[in-house]
């Protein structure tokens, strides 16, 4: 839920930069809008829906996590001429990247993930929340890509994030936030 | 009741075709960053 707050913010600041400009705010133009449905509904399925989670394997969970992220890269891609888009892009392709290298999931060391349970009790390589999964350290490829990041301890909302997330909420806020300065005052 | 219909279905009219597509924009860029992003908040734990 971390990234969401990226779109409110970014939504906002165009908001304030059409309104600098003296023109109604204008949404990004964006193609190929129907990959997004078709590329999260599988994530929606295996993540979302509890009952149907529990009934499908890691491996197939993997595996319909990585063909959905790859569509959804495409799309980006497609959109890459749009403010911001290339470097949620980017962002994206990190997050792609470690998962792919770590059996489809995004890793996370027991030490950062008993930051958000401490009552956490699952030997390592059990999966852990939506998309994580409970690797070491030493057992994880580009362990620099991980959700290692957390805020400071005492912030009320303890959340662990990677890389890539950063680069994602700051290009959607880039391209939320990006208002034409050329057609100003054209109303 | 027929009343409330009319209400509606004017109401429905007034839907400007621009607020449905920005509706579906902002619902496909929530899906876009919830799909390639992968925070944890260890809210969605599966024992």
């Amino acid at each position: 839920m971390v990234l969401l707050p990226a779109i409110l913010a970014g939504l906002l600041a165009g908001m304030a930069r059409a309104r600098s400009f003296g023109r109604p705010y204008q949404l990004p133009e964006l193609r190929f809008l129907w990959l997004v449905f078709i590329a999260f509904l599988p994530q929606f399925a295996i993540l979302y829906l509890p009952g149907l989670r529990r009934q499908i394997p890691d491996s197939w969970s993997a595996i319909l996590l990585s063909a959905s992220q790859l569509i959804l890269l495409g799309f980006a891609w497609l959109n890459r001429t749009r403010p911001g888009m290339g470097i949620l892009f980017a962002g994206a392709a990190l997050n792609f990247t470690i998962m792919a290298a770590n059996r489809g999931f995004m890793p996370i060391s027991p030490r950062t993930a008993g930051r958000l349970d401490p009552d956490l009790d699952v030997p390592p390589g059990s999966r852990f929340g939506l998309k994580d999964i409970l690797l070491p350290p030493e057992a994880t490829r580009f362990e620099w890509l991980a959700d290692r990041f957390l805020p400071p301890a005492w912030f009320p909302y303890q959340v662990a994030f990677s890389a890539g997330d950063v680069l994602i909420a700051l290009g959607v806020f880039v391209l939320l936030a990006h208002q034409d300065a050329s057609t100003r005052n054209s109303t | 009741m027929k009343n409330q219909l009319n209400l509606l279905a004017l109401s429905a009219s007034k839907i400007d075709r621009r607020h449905i597509q920005a509706f579906f924009l902002m619902v496909s860029l929530v899906m876009l960053v919830l799909g390639v992003g992968a925070p944890e908040d260890g809210g969605g734990n599966i024992r």
